[in-house]
């Protein structure tokens, strides 16, 4: 097909999480033909095995499907799938920014959530026409004309002759991609003004290097130009250009304004490409990237260990493996003195967190100690200086510090009336603001909190959960710092403080974790032939103290006519116990302890 | 010449004991005579065995345990026989200590006369307890009065070395329930008393009745009062604590039980039966019809300098004598552990080990939690051997 911009079709799908949209992609893709039935595993688009297993989309992925319209004209549709939580706010957004429309995908039976409102939001933001669609319309419990007058009320978007569709058994997807060629928009980009090329992804790929997700939005690309890097300030030589099929790459002579593809260039770290950062041609560059770039900061940390010191090595290989494709991961080595050798890595937030962790320990086979994580606070010391610190370890002495400051986020949560309480209760145990509240259709009401992050990274989803028998959806996203009463709470085991233990939380929230974790502790860690003390402590004050006692008994008493392998196979398995325990000065730390702390009741 | 201990294995029983989980069966007495044929011809095939030289020019009988089961089941004159065969492996000391094994409801007169003929001098009585309501959860086939009754017909047959095996820990058992049974054991006079605490064996019958709440058992702290009291109250009768669970009067430890201890050779025969001969260690297999479809020493393991040093601290600290610090660096070339050992000095003065008269021993107290203390001994012996 020659180049025609009005025959370009750029757009996403955007649900709630469970509402289908990655089963809506593949019958898309199986209806135009460049998945063959036989090739089709579920859910093409998420490939990773994490991402299948969890129904949630990690990375951007981007297909180019040919599609002879009922008009007869050959449409190129360019389907951008985004990530599917929070954490990839921003990745979803510059995937976004890559084209004219979304498929905005309702559960037939669930209809709008809190996910679905973001989502919109930010669609909308980026102007884009949305194209609403009715799925799981084989249901029982369906009531798409009930969702219709919803998506109407709440979003004011019209749904006459929106689509009814099961993507699950295939009803109603030609409805979706004639819809698709009528009413999104094709781009208008002009394709002989200087390149400019927004990267709405990046990955890694053994033979091409690190490669970037590109939708032109101005000029021409083709192999052998020299590109830069607008934001990154690093020039390459392109050495590939092209579209993506679902499970390859389909090279072309060169990209043009309105397309949507990818740009190999040789490119050995992926740190060299930001998402959001904008491609231009060295020898004739744009004048001004495009908007909306901004450097993606991790928001959570955590240190990773392995539970066996001699695994340090492959841990790094892994890390440095899955940094290849993942340019918000950041790690750097650290030592604890309970952990041993590891590394302080940095996230999005929690999800992104444990997929990496679950990588980790599926992918490289490794068996993991990880830390509390903790947020970036900002210390300000009473020489002038502002500190980040991401580690409590390294916070100075308190003599040292004037004040310190929290990130805050903005919370939204879509709940059912009837636990409106519940959710202001546990907001404000969190030390959340109260904002706004707004009643909208089917009974529901959207909360609106300022929340320290750090409360939200500790035990808010589970609570939230539980609170609401996972009724309510929550949705959040960084508003910036605000100071506070912040303190260090160090754990101490037979009077050695334990590194690895200890955590930044608000004054008023030190005593009652003190307790906790001290009890915590004192379940996790197993007697011993000496009793230990455990002491949670704030700067030399002790707050509270468990004493995990002496070993009463451990002994077997007999052994059968000189069969001793019973004695044996105790005896290895005590001695695998107990090296796979972490030794705090005289005290042996199983790896669970240090996860058991992260965990309120 | 060196000692060898014998072991032979009785698979048999009248009713398998709730807490059980070892190699034996009830019934199948259509299997008793093959499995002796088997057991008999498996002593004589060690009569001529060569894989570990000629075992008659290299060793001397000091113990012979006939275990199981029920070794007292089947026919005295078998038992007779299997140890008449025996003699055929290595000659055996005049003074040789030769068990069997009994439960105290299927001894008579007769039986323990052909015994006494057959050269076994050491009777051990499963006795349990003293308590028949005890005996009965435990699925015992006695009471209390006939294990009375066996002592008094095993002297009246000529036997004086005899042990009660007793058993604390037991379900319901109360404090009250124990010291009558150690007093009632203590009256019978017997030179040798074993006194186990109850293990929970995984899918026993026994198990399950506590998993399921139907019934409890005494808990850590209970348990180890009844220990305590099992101690004192045989010290006082003359019964010293020679391992965790065996008491003897002056002398009369049992032999076979210490070779295990110390590690001394033994040869173990029968189905399920464990040997350790010049450092190997090998079983012949627990089911019934692999052995009698003549499966021999399966798990074949030659033990490294490692194992053996794991082996003698676990083995050797279960005996009250301990370790043997010169015999130790004897067989390994080095001190047990560096001078001023901090471990050592810990464990001292926890009062967990005593080191004395160039021994090495776990206290009353390092006996209750041996397995910990074993783990810090063997991190020594790992850094010495590094």
């Amino acid at each position: 097909m020659n180049y025609d911009q009005s025959r370009i079709r750029n757009f996403c799908i955007i649900a709630h999480i469970d509402h289908g949209k990655s089963t809506l992609a593949d019958r898309i893709l199986e209806r135009t033909g460049v998945m063959k039935l036989r090739d089709m595993t579920d859910q093409v688009l998420d490939s990773m095995e994490l991402e299948r297993e969890r129904g949630i989309t990690i990375k951007s992925k981007a297909v180019r499907m040919p599609y002879t319209a009922k008009d007869g004209v050959e449409y190129e549709l360019n389907l951008i799938d985004t990530p599917g939580h929070v954490d990839f706010t921003y990745e979803v957004s510059r995937a976004l920014a890559a084209c004219e429309g979304a498929i905005l995908v309702v559960d037939a039976s669930q209809g709008i959530e809190a996910q679905t409102l973001a989502n919109v939001y930010m669609a909308l933001e980026h102007d884009l026409e949305i194209l609403p669609v009715i799925n799981k319309i084989d249901l029982p419990s369906a009531q798409p004309e009930v969702v219709k007058g919803e998506i109407e009320d709440e979003i004011g978007i019209d749904c006459e002759g929106c689509p009814l569709v099961s993507a699950k058994q295939g009803v109603g997807i030609d409805d979706v991609l004639e819809a698709v060629v009528e009413k999104v928009p094709a781009p208008t980009d002009d394709a002989d003004a200087p390149l400019q090329a927004l990267i709405f992804d990046s990955y890694y790929d053994n033979y091409r290097g690190a490669i970037s997700s590109v939708r032109l939005k101005a000029g021409r690309v083709k192999v052998g130009d020299r590109i830069r890097m607008m934001a990154g300030r690093c020039e390459f030589d392109v050495t590939e250009v092209g579209a993506y099929l679902p499970l390859g790459y389909s090279p072309k002579d060169e990209l043009c304004a309105g397309e949507v593809g990818y740009i190999a260039a040789s490119i050995k770290d992926i740190a060299d490409i930001h998402v959001g950062d904008t491609i231009t041609l060295a020898n004739n560059p744009a004048k001004e990237p495009l908007p909306g770039y901004k450097p993606v900061l991790p928001m959570v940390y955590c240190g990773i260990y392995p539970a066996d010191g001699a695994d340090y090595e492959t841990l790094r290989d892994a890390l440095e493996k899955l940094r290849l494709n993942d340019a918000a991961l950041s790690y750097e080595p650290e030592t604890s003195v309970a952990l041993g050798y590891g590394f302080r890595c940095g996230f999005l937030g929690l999800l992104h967190m444990e997929i990496i962790q679950q990588r980790l320990e599926r992918e490289f086979d490794l068996d993991l100690v990880t830390t509390a994580p903790s947020v970036v606070y900002k210390v300000v010391k009473t020489d002038g200086t502002t500190l980040m610190i991401d580690n409590p370890t390294n916070l100075p002495p308190v003599q040292e510090i004037d004040w310190m400051e929290e990130p805050c986020v903005d919370a939204q949560v879509i709940t059912p009336q009837e636990y409106v309480g519940a959710i202001m209760e546990l907001c404000q145990d969190k030390r959340g603001t109260f904002k706004d509240m707004k009643y909208i259709e089917g009974g529901r009401v959207l909360l609106n909190y300022d929340l320290p992050l750090n409360e939200v990274i500790y035990d808010f989803f589970d609570q939230l959960k539980s609170r609401t028998r996972g009724y309510a959806s929550f949705d959040y996203e960084l508003k910036g710092y605000v100071r506070s009463d912040l303190v260090k709470l160090d754990m101490l085991l037979n009077g050695e403080q334990c590194d690895a233990l200890s955590i930044i939380v608000h004054r008023d929230r030190a005593y009652p974790r003190g307790r906790s974790i001290a009890e915590k502790l004192k379940e996790a860690i197993p007697r011993q032939l000496f009793e230990i003390p455990i002491q949670a402590a704030i700067g030399g004050k002790v707050i509270a103290r468990e004493t995990v006692k002496a070993l009463r008994k451990d002994v077997l008493a007999k052994c059968y006519g000189g069969d001793i392998t019973r004695k044996k196979k105790l005896l290895e398995k005590q001695k695998e116990g107990k090296k796979r325990m972490r030794q705090v000065g005289s005290v042996a730390v199983p790896s669970e302890a240090f996860m058991a702390v992260l965990k309120m009741d | 010449m060196k000692p060898l201990a014998l072991y032979l294995h009785v698979p048999f029983c009248a009713r398998k004991c709730a807490y059980c989980d070892f190699a034996s069966w009830p019934g199948r007495e259509g299997e008793w005579w093959r499995y002796f044929d088997a057991l008999v011809t498996e002593i004589r095939l060690w009569s001529e065995n060569t894989d570990f030289g000629l075992l008659k020019a290299r060793f001397r009988v000091r113990s012979a345990f006939i275990g199981g089961g029920t070794p007292t089941l089947v026919p005295a004159e078998w038992i007779a026989e299997a140890l008449r065969m025996c003699r055929q492996i290595a000659p055996f000391d005049a003074d040789a200590e030769i068990t069997i094994e009994g439960n105290p409801g299927t001894l008579t007169p007769g039986k323990l006369r052909a015994y006494r003929r057959a050269g076994v001098n050491r009777l051990s009585l499963g006795a349990q307890s003293f308590d028949d309501d005890l005996l009965h959860t435990l699925g015992r086939i006695h009471t209390a009065a006939q294990t009375v009754e066996a002592v008094r017909m095993a002297r009246d047959a000529g036997f004086s070395n005899i042990n009660l095996d007793l058993m604390y820990g037991l379900p319901g058992q109360t404090m009250a329930q124990w010291l009558d049974t150690l007093n009632r054991a203590v009256a019978l006079n017997v030179p040798h008393i074993s006194a186990y605490s109850l293990i929970l064996e995984p899918g026993t019958p026994l198990a399950a009745r506590v998993a399921s709440g139907e019934i409890s058992v005494p808990d850590d702290e209970a348990v180890i009062a009844m220990q305590r009291v099992a101690v004192e109250l045989l010290s006082k009768s003359d019964y010293g604590r020679y391992e965790i669970s065996n008491y003897a009067k002056p002398k009369s430890e049992s032999r076979h039980n210490l070779t295990y201890w110390y590690r001394g050779d033994y040869l173990g025969l029968g189905c399920a039966a464990h040997s350790m001969l010049d450092q190997s260690r090998f079983s012949n297999p627990d089911a019934l019809d692999a052995y009698l479809a003549g499966e021999r020493m399966t798990d074949v393991q030659r033990l490294k300098q490692w194992d053996i040093i794991e082996e003698t601290v676990m083995l050797n600290t279960r005996a009250t004598r301990g370790i043997d610090l010169a015999a130790w660096e004897r067989q390994f070339a080095r001190p047990f552990a560096p001078q001023d050992d901090k471990t050592l000095k810990r464990l001292a003065g926890a009062g967990y080990i005593e080191i004395s008269d160039g021994r090495l021993y776990l206290t009353g107290r390092g006996l209750e939690v041996q397995n910990a203390v074993v783990l810090e001994l063997l991190e020594i012996q790992e850094a010495m051997e590094r």
